[in-house]
């Protein structure tokens, strides 16, 4: 017997966590086809003949998904997928090799930084890390062409980034369905 | 406790080791790409698989604009007619000369005054759309490597030299505009002759730049650029700017010429790509694998060559006197 008043702290399990970013850990992961589904729809979107003002001005949908699942799938989507889908991007666009890959992977590398972070926080509120996220490595982009002599394109490239935090709830709500719809057949982890 | 959880160990490198290898490896890349070209067969690996989406993608649209053109074109292309029947009449004569011209080019080849480099043959291509990226100039053409298009060859259009293609697809090609920054084209001035180097700007306005004259170089507002054709790449006399700003600033040695590009790149649907004949190519240097030795031999020979070739020489002015 212990003598009164020494407590023996034992490893009893701790009392159920419920933040946001605990409970994401309690959820199934996402399947790898839809990883995979949305990846391709979002090149496609990538990838129309986009001109003239649109052509600053329209979200880069690849790196919103990459960072959507960044934040939420870390372990199935990482900074390797980046890379690999910024030089496909690079062909498209007809950029220097390369070009895409870095910007991506610098963002994806933010987002697995916040993205305990940003789980704690409601939609909108990640929205704006979304923009800063963007922002910071859209302008390594800009940075990288400045530093070859080629001209500021323009400050469309902002409303990029605005209509990309607009678009982030948009990819919040249809990439969560699937989870939703596993919860309510009571198939849960 | 599921397998889903996250993971209470981190496995492999951390986050920012993967950054700083990523980084590196794609630097390396970049490097790779913009001073040795020497990943042209990924581009064309990736390209050939994104191209026919690509491709698919613009199907919708064409179909939209079409539709809406069907109904409003009528008066574009009345006009567009009329401005084509003005070009075939201003053209007309100019055409004309140029056949009697090509009618005498074989004798000044046979006397071997002109050298023909260009075999005249070109591939018409049809302009796809525009490259995607904000920061360069290039355009997209349906002719690529099953065409026989290589990268180096020059495109042109009905009013001048539109650019030359840098990266070549399987069934498409990208031309680089000659409005791009480090875009270079051995040029003439058609009112004085003067030989210059003429440098796409990058510039949003589109210009060329002329950097390379000296201030007190005679050159106006509204001279005539052309190609001169010396690069080999270029067939001479084509369009390639208007001169329309002259800046002499006795602070700088070269005087600041801006020069507006005549070929509307933006506005052609279909371009010329200008093939090369492969036998009117320049030898190559015929250098030896046994380095020194050859050299020496060379070297030897030269010299043994030197006497009989000062007699040859000797020999032909002798006859050409005897000619007269």
């Amino acid at each position: 017997m212990l003598p009164e008043g020494i407590v023996v702290q034992t490893s009893k399990p701790a009392a159920m966590d419920l933040s946001p970013a605990s409970r994401d850990a309690m959820r199934l992961p996402a399947p790898l086809s839809l990883v995979i589904i949305t990846i391709i729809v979002s090149l496609l979107l990538n990838l129309l003949p986009w001109g003239g003002a649109a052509l600053l001005s329209h979200p880069d949908f690849i790196l919103l998904i990459l960072l959507y699942w960044a934040v939420h799938e870390p372990r199935i989507v990482g900074q390797g997928w980046g890379f690999a889908l910024g030089l496909i991007m690079d062909v498209a666009d007809s950029a220097l090799l390369g070009q895409h890959a870095m910007v991506y992977v610098v963002a994806i590398f933010l987002a697995q930084l916040l993205r305990l972070r940003m789980l704690q926080l409601n939609v909108l509120e990640q929205a704006l890390h979304i923009i800063a996220i963007l922002f910071v490595s859209q302008g390594i982009g800009v940075l990288l062409n400045l530093s070859m002599g080629r001209a500021f394109p323009g400050y469309g490239m902002l409303i990029s980034l605005m209509l990309g935090a607009l678009l982030w709830p948009i990819i919040n709500l249809i990439a969560t369905i699937p989870r939703l719809r596993r919860r309510s057949t009571g198939v849960v982890s | 406790m599921s397998a889903f959880q996250e993971p209470f160990f981190t496995r492999g490198p951390s986050p920012l080791a993967r950054l700083t290898f990523f980084t590196l490896v794609a630097i390396a890349i970049m490097i790779a790409d913009h001073r040795f070209q020497a990943l042209s067969f990924a581009r064309m690996g990736i390209g050939a698989v994104l191209n026919p989406v690509e491709q698919a993608l613009m199907v919708p649209g064409q179909i939209f604009s079409r539709g809406a053109a069907y109904f409003s074109d009528q008066d574009r292309l009345l006009a567009e007619n009329r401005e084509l029947n003005q070009k075939v009449l201003a053209l007309a004569a100019e055409g004309q000369q140029g056949r009697l011209i090509l009618a005498e080019k074989p004798y000044l080849d046979v006397l071997g005054l002109a050298q023909q480099r260009f075999s005249g043959t070109g591939l018409i291509a049809e302009v796809i759309r525009d490259a995607r990226s904000p920061y360069t100039r290039k355009i997209i053409i349906n002719k690529g490597m099953t065409q026989g298009v290589t990268a180096g060859l020059a495109v042109i259009a009905g009013d001048g030299v539109v650019g030359q293609v840098t990266a070549v697809g399987v069934m498409s090609s990208e031309v680089t505009l000659s409005t791009e920054k480090d875009q270079t084209l051995p040029v003439l001035i058609v009112r004085n002759g003067l030989r210059a180097i003429a440098i796409g700007s990058g510039r949003g306005d589109g210009t060329i730049d002329v950097p390379s004259l000296p201030l007190g170089s005679d050159v106006q507002i509204g001279d005539q650029i052309v190609t001169s054709g010396i690069d080999g790449t270029y067939p001479p006399g084509l369009g390639v700017a208007v001169v329309s700003q002259v800046e002499k600033n006795p602070a700088f040695s070269f005087a600041k010429i801006v020069a507006q590009p005549v070929a509307a790149a933006a506005h052609h649907r279909f371009v010329k790509v200008m093939l090369k004949d492969p036998a009117q190519t320049y030898p190559k240097p015929d250098v030896g694998t046994d380095d020194k030795k050859t050299a020496r031999d060379a070297q030897a020979n030269t010299q043994a060559n030197g006497q009989t070739a000062a007699q040859n020489a000797n020999a032909a002015r002798r006859d050409r006197r005897a000619n007269q």
